[in-house]
């Protein structure tokens, strides 16, 4: 007699493993690799010094990582939940200026002030968790809207602790954890760079993330907030609690967005409104949608098209003359800045993902992969 | 008194601006069921092409509007049927067509002979496209779900509101209107022309689409569609037709709206269309699906943020910043949803289970 397919799942404990495969098991043991390895080798390795060569250097990998950060926390709430918001840039905002205020008003350590804006975090969206229960569809989607402008106008109007339109700066908020710092890592006496010692911090926080998440949605809370995502009035019915489970998800995505809200800061070192408007928030959604609702492998790939997409399209205009493109500044004469192209990219490829793959690039990778398990039939 | 009378009157002429542009959101949410975030890119190009007509061609100004209303809805009814209706092969070969057609005429090409070119390589996209589709089993994923929608409408607005400004520029301009600073005086309160020939226009357009709302046959056909999708096109009601409409009515209004948004010294600039934001307070008080509700709910916000704006200093409110009278708005949203989660006029949707 044959084997059973690996397919099969004869234990829970099966249905729960995230490394089910031996394949998947090298790819942990892969990624970890790159991750400790990157930052070492980015700019000598010849795949990767091409990459840094057009463009996708280490600071955008970090921003990618910060976008990862926080597109798996909406990807909780939205991929999961299926509860849409478009204030997701109020979360992150929050946690940026939390950081900058703790950092350099209270000079709180490092293990201080991150979970503080986790907390602070937290507790906006356990205030806006609750309207989720009363809307739904797209009166929540307008609501979270008005957030953005709430957001936006208390970001430019609480000077004492935002800095007002300007900003304010996040430099004094400490990274040290006991001997190690940060801003400037040593190792056997060998000092890194700001971008490389960056890499490790926030790729690491992009890892925890995944997993806590992976663990919420794998077990009975996860099952609980698909059920609301899928009906919630007949999640209702099974004895799912829609007040404590769409307040939860709000709260842990938004203390999520909270902690990338942290990271930009300390990555970006400066930060003003215009960081957390309407735009960053349609990005994020962006993020999750591109890669794909309702995965978390996804969430990472989106942020990392989107995060380096503008560099790369910026990098290329700059190298070959792209035809109706013009330098710096735009406008003249029917002629678009490089800025503007890549607004216009990144709206095409929205739309264009969403018609001709809803599920995003994991549902690529699954098609895929139904192609070959199947072939050569062709379903 | 006169403060308070004035600050209404203002308010009314500014929710005359928020009624119309929630009006093109009703209607094509009614048709369609999806919030077209477009609608701020339909205003951009309205104004534009007003101005561009009246300035720059230096037509009548009324002749202007009434063209660039035409031409808006033309634009709006080509986006539904290019992006938001086909199937993939047509938008794949429409685009690389718009796409071929650019890069061929930047590079020097006449515009006979890169329009050629455009539409050869657009064709063999489509018939590229039409070859494969079946084998990678794409071509079933021309149903979008409803967000998805939303979402693309999204990326429509990124795109034109980048067009805009590489054809007509950054800079702020001036409408060229006929009203100029008139004003007419009845006692101390003061009615610029402007605002005055804003609200009459607003009650034209208005009265002339609950006209044809409830009285021609298209009207039927819509509200039709708005009942149930499949029971209306079971009765030989071509939904292609509704959708297209709708289209074309938001297009008109948003020129509208965006002609009357832009009028006096320098108000016309390409960021002219977050004021489609501002209006969606409006539109969740009026209910996403009642026309009617459109109207008196962009009126009631005009007169909250008008008021705020004005007694804001006065009672000493000073701290809560500058532009305060806009978040106003979303918190009057708010209260208000808490209390009637499907606004003031909006049909309570039904829930099976």
């Amino acid at each position: 007699m044959a084997n059973p397919s690996k397919e099969l799942k004869v234990r829970y404990q099966q249905d729960l493993m995230i490394w089910r495969t031996p394949l998947l098991r090298a790819g942990l043991l892969t990624l970890l690799f790159l991750y400790v390895l990157s930052p070492i080798i980015w700019e000598s390795f010849i795949v990767t010094k091409f990459l840094d060569d057009i463009g996708l250097t280490m600071t955008t990998l970090n921003y990618a990582g910060v976008f990862a950060v926080g597109a798996i926390g909406l990807n909780l709430l939205t991929g999961y939940t299926g509860q849409v918001s478009l204030g997701h840039s109020v979360f992150v905002g929050a946690g940026a200026y939390f950081t900058a205020y703790a950092g350099s008003t209270w000079e709180l350590p490092f293990i201080v002030w991150l979970p503080g804006s986790l907390l602070v975090g937290f507790l906006i969206g356990f205030i806006v968790g609750p309207l989720a229960l009363r809307l739904r569809g797209n009166y929540l989607v307008v609501v979270t809207l008005g957030l953005v402008f709430l957001g936006d106008h208390i970001f430019r109007n609480w000077k004492s602790v935002t800095g007002g339109s300007t900003g304010v700066s996040v430099t004094g908020a400490s990274l040290k954890v006991g001997p190690i710092d940060f801003r400037n890592f040593e190792v056997f006496g060998h000092e890194f760079e700001k971008s490389q010692s960056f890499f490790w911090l926030i790729w690491g926080f992009v890892g925890l993330t995944a997993l806590l998440v992976k663990n919420i949605v794998r077990t009975r809370p996860g099952r609980a907030l698909q059920a609301v995502r899928d009906r919630d009035i007949a999640a209702e019915i099974i004895g799912v609690d829609l007040l404590h489970y769409k307040t939860m998800a709000f709260a842990i995505s938004s203390s999520i967005a909270a902690l990338a809200g942290a990271l930009f800061g300390v990555l970006q070192s400066f930060i003003s409104p215009i960081d957390f408007g309407l735009l960053v928030a349609i990005q994020y959604i962006a993020i999750i949608i591109l890669g794909g609702m309702g995965t978390i492998h996804g969430s990472i790939i989106g942020a990392l098209v989107v995060g380096s997409l503008p560099r790369l399209v910026e990098n290329i205009s700059r190298d070959y003359d792209l035809p109706g493109v013009s330098g710096d500044q735009g406008g003249i004469g029917g002629m678009l800045s490089i800025s503007s192209l890549n607004h216009i990219i990144y709206g095409m490829l929205i739309a264009a993902f969403l018609l001709l793959e809803p599920r995003g690039i994991a549902g690529i990778w699954i098609r895929i992969k139904t192609y070959f398990k199947t072939w050569p039939f062709s379903y | 008194m006169d403060q308070l009378l004035q600050g209404i009157f203002d308010g009314v002429a500014l929710g005359a601006r928020y009624s119309l542009i929630v009006l093109g959101f009703v209607v094509i949410y009614r048709a369609t069921g999806i919030i077209n975030f477009a609608q701020g890119g339909f205003l951009l190009i309205g104004a534009f092409l007003t101005y561009n007509f009246s300035q720059t061609w230096g037509w009548n100004f009324y002749l202007s509007l009434l063209l660039s209303m035409i031409a808006t809805a033309i634009i709006a009814i080509l986006i539904q049927l290019l992006l938001l209706h086909r199937s993939l092969k047509e938008i794949s070969g429409g685009v690389f067509c718009l796409i071929s057609w650019s890069v061929f005429f930047y590079n020097g090409n006449s515009h006979l002979t890169s329009l050629i070119l455009g539409i050869f390589v657009g064709a063999s996209v489509y018939f590229l496209v039409k070859k494969f589709e079946n084998r990678f089993g794409v071509s079933q994923s021309n149903e979008l779900p409803i967000f998805g929608s939303i979402i693309v409408t999204i990326g429509i607005l990124f795109v034109i509101k980048q067009v805009v400004p590489s054809i007509w520029g950054f800079a702020e301009k001036n409408m060229g209107d006929p009203w100029g600073f008139k004003i007419v005086k009845v006692g101390d309160l003061v009615f610029t022309h402007a605002k005055l020939w804003t609200i009459a226009l607003t009650a034209i357009a208005l009265s002339g689409f609950f006209l044809v709302n409830r009285f021609t046959k298209i009207g039927i056909a819509m509200r039709a569609a708005h009942f149930d999708h499949e029971a209306a096109f079971a009765q030989g009601i071509s939904l292609k037709v509704v959708f297209a409409t709708a289209f074309g009515i938001a297009g008109a209004v948003a020129a509208l709206a965006g002609t009357a948004t832009g009028v006096g010294i320098a108000q016309l600039t390409p960021n002219m269309d977050l004021i489609v934001f501002l209006a969606f307070p409006a539109m969740i008080l009026g209910g996403f699906d009642s026309p009617g509700g459109a109207v008196i709910g962009g009126i009631i916000v005009g007169i909250i943020q008008n008021l705020t704006k004005v007694y804001q200093p006065e009672w000493d409110l000073d701290w809560l910043g500058v532009g305060f009278d806009r978040v106003m708005v979303f918190i009057v949203m708010l209260i208000i949803l808490m209390i009637r989660p499907y606004g003031l006029f909006g049909t309570k949707e039904v829930h099976r289970v």
